[in-house]
């Protein structure tokens, strides 16, 4: 009986041990990251029959368990991993955020102190003190759009830093499950028990993978298997495989991911496939701020360039000279996949033809099979990656042609041999502010003044009085333009050579365009009707036909719009405009052209227009008044184009004619704004979300130290309890031994 | 609830980490003045600002632009009232001359009086602006515009204006080409009426007369006679009649548009005299003519008739010139008034931008320190009962 009573002392005395350990071993990893509680497990070690009753044996200690929730833990996972997303995301934003909107180093300021410069030079156009201010501020200009565009890939190099450290933590990890999946294995193997403190690890190790990246857990058997992404296998029992980061196939300037697998094959993962964690949200934040608002920003440092360019080539610099190319434009960027055939030879070029038009969007030309019937081998997919919207275009069935289309403002032209697969990527507005700097160096090139002045005969007795005239063509050509027949080529040569030509001539009448500088198809025996420049600022010419073939002109002579008009009183009729230059004449906007060298009826208050040349009159000529176009010669304090030049600030010139430069800037200011704001919101909605979700796990599975406390003061009496029992059964002995005694 | 010990420090800390944070905030808005401290605090309020921000820059350059044609049109209008009352002394000068007691030494000195000013007026028309560019010159402001010749002077320049942009959409002339003001002057009295080639009767005209300058049109006019003792005059430019059918009575003037021409002797029906619209002449030429006329010795009744005649003509010329130049100096005068109404309006606006951006940029101090004191009581309440929950533990009892 003694013994039995002993040996259930010794049981209980076993089991408050087992207590207190477990007890002090919760102490002591209150504060350990990871760390579930631990409780012993303990029973009634049964009871023996003893014939007149069953004798309880004591106790006994069946295990020791971690407290814990899986649901718990995967709801703190899935609240980590947005968590983290959206505050790296929030983090990325605010450096951009702040850039933008800044009094002192945003754009608005520099982009207003340009224009009042210009503004400043009109009033006084032959000062050298306002050209050369001017001058300096659009120096400052271009510093500033490059400054900010510094900074822009200052915080992508920051992204693509933060993208190779994120995919080495996640390598990390991997590693780390992989090892513990061995070690539980093996723990675990053959026992019931399990290897609590191990488990936790391995929790917290998946936690902290969260933190990266999106991870789900699949348990098989005593491991864990973790996908990242959307479904994307990286430990498999003890494999793994692992993350690399590498260039974009299509921008070296861009980190991507790309996984090698525990067999060694490697695959390039979409970046769309990779959501959550710090990655998702770097991921996020590239695509969704910095490409829109480096795009952005180069869309009003292009536009802006080439609008100016554009005005400024039909002014005229202090010199008498046409104004050339105020701003440099940055050129779209273009390129080609790595991944193309080699044998290919297909090269994409790109320019801006209508900078109204461009958008904020990076755009994919892809060859694929041509779009039936065509006899051509290939076409040309383009798509406009911000919405998905795309157009396919034939390649030219001419052989070594190239092909060309027109998407969205840029000019495409294909050449050389591209094989179906091929893919280029091409960013009209990547590089505008990095690419925008100031072209013209001598302030005396600044084009201030309008090519063509006009004067009203001081001998005139009637009213009449020219306007001065606006030029609207690079076309006007102030010395006049010789076209040469060539009869055996069959061509005409001489035009401009920066303007392409539109001639419709022959028999039956075609209409053929020609690229710049290209010698142009002219059939004399058949009228021709010229256009030299495209769109509204063309140039028309007419020409007559030539009766008989033989004599084919060798030379005609398109004189400079240099014309002294005549006013006939008694038609009531201009006449004198230099052929074959057509005139066209709008009365409140309905316009009427008249052929070469046919007389204008005169209206007051009509514009007329010739050569790029617009002209109104007013008053009332009298019979013989004559008016004179021609170069605006040693006119130095002219500030016609000044003005215009001015009036682009205000001017829609972006979106189709519909947003001004200021206004595009804010919209950029604005969508990052609400943007950075709408992640500041959903940043610490989500953190609380995770503190919530973590509190719910904890109040499970944490430390409670009062709780430790007194657990240890009960497994402490338990203890003394044992050993008070352990005594009496000694003295239960003594007593026995003592009746033989005495 | 069950509560980790963890739980207990992590939420405390985070608390106190919230309210600093919003301290901080609420700090950097009293210490900047300003509301929004970065565009994602108020993402529209922040575009507005900067396209209000470039509002006002455009208004403040106008204003500038302004300033400028202002200058530029007091110097032009303070050299033109030179002119003004230059042509005024020409003017009493010539009417001097016409005096019936002097002799030719007195119409020479006359004349040597009008070759100073001749010269003096002259280089009012060739006046610069600060900068050394000619104010009368049109766009080819480095060169004199007026260079002396033997009829007074030619004219360089051009017919350019320069513009200055003074509103969204106005622009405002602030130069004036110089052969607008001194050289585009009617010759009113050089008119002459022509007989018609075809005519048959014996009717002549006399020299035509100005009887009011300031009805003159400028225009061609035809005197034709519908019947023998009838009338009409046409007014070529407009192809319409001024008169019809007037009674013709031989000797009597004929006015019409501020001139008056005598027909006398008898016309037939459908015969016509002819009156051709005025050439310009400038002032210079005027004025040299006038000299020249004042230097010819008048001996005799014909040499008197022309000097009488001269006189008159350069009387009428003179009076359009100054007529001419005071035209200018109120379309001058208008504009600066102009732009005095458009520097009230663009000070009122700028005072309403200023007024808009502060709406939306400047912070509502009372609110803001309010806001700051309420916060700091949080603060150091959750401070407070931070410590006295975190010291709360049973081993510090056991």
């Amino acid at each position: 009986m003694g013994s039995s009573i002993l040996s259930i002392g010794a049981t209980a005395l076993n089991a408050a041990q087992v207590g207190v350990a477990t007890t002090g071993h919760n102490i002591s990893n209150a504060a350990t990251p990871g760390y579930s509680r631990q409780v012993v497990l303990q029973a009634s070690a049964g009871s023996q029959n003893s014939g007149f009753a069953f004798v309880g044996k004591g106790t006994e200690v069946t295990g020791i368990s971690r407290v814990y929730n899986q649901f718990l833990t995967n709801q703190v996972l899935t609240a980590q991993t947005s968590s983290s997303q959206l505050s790296t995301y929030n983090t990325r934003i605010t450096q951009v955020d702040n850039l933008l909107a800044n009094p002192a180093a945003g754009l608005s300021p520099a982009l207003q102190d340009f224009f009042s410069s210009v503004q400043t030079a009109s009033t006084d156009p032959n000062s050298a003190a306002s050209r050369q201010a001017l001058l300096s501020s659009s120096e400052s200009l271009a510093s500033r759009f490059q400054g900010l565009s510094t900074q822009i890939s200052e915080v992508r190099d920051g992204v693509n830093g933060q993208i190779g450290a994120s995919i080495s933590n996640i390598n990390t990890y991997a590693g780390q499950i992989a090892r513990l999946n061995d070690a539980i294995e093996k723990a675990q193997a053959g026992t019931d028990n399990s290897a609590n403190d191990l488990l936790d690890q391995r929790d917290q190790a998946v936690l902290q993978l969260s933190k990266e990246v999106k991870v789900s857990v699949v348990q098989q058997g005593d491991s864990y298997n973790v996908f990242i992404g959307s479904g994307q296998p990286l430990v498999v029992g003890t494999k793994t495989s692992t993350l690399y980061a590498t260039s974009s196939l299509t921008d070296p300037t861009r980190t991507e991911v790309g996984v090698r697998s525990s067999s060694g094959a490697t695959t390039l993962l979409d970046e769309k496939n990779l959501p959550g964690g710090n990655l998702g949200g770097l991921f996020d934040f590239r695509s969704t701020t910095l490409d829109v608002a480096q795009n952005t920003l180069g869309r009003v440092a292009t536009n802006l360039a080439s609008v100016f360019n554009a005005q400024h080539a039909l002014g005229q610099t202090q010199t008498g000279a046409a104004g050339g190319n105020f701003f440099n434009a940055a050129v779209p960027d273009v390129q080609a996949s790595s991944l193309n055939a080699t044998a290919s030879t297909g090269k994409v070029a790109t320019t801006i033809s209508d900078p109204s038009k461009l958008t904020i969007s990076d755009y994919r030309v892809q060859v694929v099979a041509p779009v039936s019937p065509s006899s051509a081998t290939v076409a040309y997919k383009v798509t406009r990656l911000s919405d998905g919207v795309n157009n396919t275009f034939n390649a030219s069935t001419t052989a070594g042609a190239a092909t060309g289309f027109t998407v969205d403002g840029v000019d495409y032209a294909i050449s050389g041999a591209s094989a179906i697969g091929d893919e280029f990527k091409v960013r009209p507005t990547a590089n505008g502010a990095a690419g925008f700097s100031v072209a013209v160096t001598d302030k005396a090139d600044i084009a201030l003044g309008a090519p063509i002045a006009t004067t009203t005969s001081s001998t005139n007795s009637g009213t009449g009085a020219i306007g001065p005239a606006t030029v609207n063509s690079t076309a006007v050509i102030p010395g006049g333009l010789s076209l040469t027949y060539n009869a055996a080529a069959g061509k005409l040569t001489g035009f401009p050579a920066n303007q392409a030509v539109t001639i419709t001539n022959g028999s039956p009448a075609t209409t053929v365009t020609f690229a710049a500088g290209a010698a142009v198809a002219y059939d004399p025996t058949s009228p021709a009707a010229i256009s030299i420049g495209t769109g509204a600022s063309s140039v028309a010419l007419q020409l007559a036909a030539v009766t008989p073939p033989t004599t084919a002109p060798t030379t005609v002579n398109v004189p400079s719009p240099n014309a002294t008009l005549t006013y006939n009183g008694t038609l009531k009729t201009l006449s004198g405009f230099p052929s074959p230059l057509a005139v066209t004449v709008t009365i409140k906007g309905v316009s009427t052209t008249y052929a070469p060298g046919a007389a204008v009826p005169f209206t007051a208050g009509a514009t007329l227009s010739f050569g790029g040349i617009n002209v109104a009159f007013s008053g009332v000529p009298a019979n013989g008044d004559t008016f004179k176009v021609g170069p605006n010669t040693n006119g130095l304090g002219d500030n016609r184009n000044a003005l215009l030049l001015g009036k682009l600030q205000t001017a829609n010139t972006l979106d189709g004619g519909t947003t001004n430069l200021q206004a595009a800037y804010s919209q950029l200011v604005s969508s990052v704004g609400s943007k950075a704001h709408e992640v500041q919101a959903t940043s610490t909605a989500a953190a609380s979300l995770l503190e919530q979700s973590v509190a719910s796990q904890q109040s499970e599975s944490g430390v409670n130290l009062d709780e430790e406390a007194a657990n240890l003061l009960r497994y402490q009496q338990a203890y003394q309890a044992a050993g008070k029992l352990m005594q009496t059964a000694s003295t239960l002995f003594s007593v026995l031994l003592s009746l033989g005694s005495n | 609830m069950r509560i980790s010990t963890n739980t207990l420090y992590a939420a405390g800390q985070s608390r106190l980490s919230e309210i600093q944070s919003g301290i901080v905030r609420t700090q950097q808005q009293i210490s900047t003045g300003h509301k929004i401290l970065s565009p994602s605090d108020d993402p529209v309020g922040a575009a507005r600002a900067l396209d209000l921000t470039q509002g006002q820059a455009v208004n403040t350059q106008f204003g500038l632009n302004r300033q400028a044609a202002s200058n530029s049109l007091s110097t032009e209008d303070s050299i033109l009232a030179g002119t003004t009352s230059l042509l005024q002394e020409v003017k009493s000068l010539a009417i001097a001359a016409g005096n019936g007691a002097y002799n030719d030494s007195d119409r020479a000195s006359i004349a040597t009086d009008l070759q100073g000013r001749l010269e003096e007026l002259l280089g009012q028309a060739n006046s610069t602006d600060g900068t050394g560019n000619y104010l009368f010159a049109g766009f080819q402001v480095t060169a004199p515009p007026f260079s002396s010749s033997a009829t007074g002077a030619t004219y360089g320049g051009d017919q350019g204006q320069r513009q200055a942009q003074v509103g969204t959409s106005r622009q405002i002339a602030l130069s004036d080409p110089g052969d607008a003001i001194f050289q585009n002057i009617k010759n009113t009295g050089a008119l002459v009426a022509t007989p018609g080639a075809a005519n048959a009767g014996t009717g002549a005209a006399s020299r035509v007369s100005v009887d009011g300058s300031a009805s003159l049109t400028g225009h061609g006019y035809s005197i034709k006679f519908t019947t023998a003792t009838t009338y009409d005059v046409v007014d070529n430019n407009l192809g319409t009649n001024v008169t019809t059918g007037a009674t013709y009575t031989t000797g009597q003037p004929i006015s019409f548009d501020g001139q008056q021409v005598t027909v006398s002797g008898t016309p037939s029906s459908g015969d016509s005299f002819g009156i051709a619209a005025p050439a310009n002449q400038s002032i210079f030429t005027t004025l040299s003519d006038l000299i020249t006329a004042l230097k010819t010795p008048a001996f005799g009744t014909a040499a008197k008739a022309d000097l009488s005649h001269s006189l008159s003509v350069a009387g009428g010329n003179i009076d359009s010139a100054l007529g001419n130049v005071l035209t200018v100096r109120s379309s001058i005068g208008s504009r600066l008034r102009e732009i005095d109404a458009l520097n009230t309006t663009g000070d009122e606006r700028n005072i309403q931008y200023s007024t808009n951006l502060s709406q939306i940029l400047d912070v509502d101090y009372t609110k803001a320190i309010s806001d700051f004191t309420q916060q700091n009581t949080n603060l150091e309440a959750a401070q407070k009962t931070f410590v006295k929950v975190s010291s709360l533990s049973l081993f510090s009892l056991l």
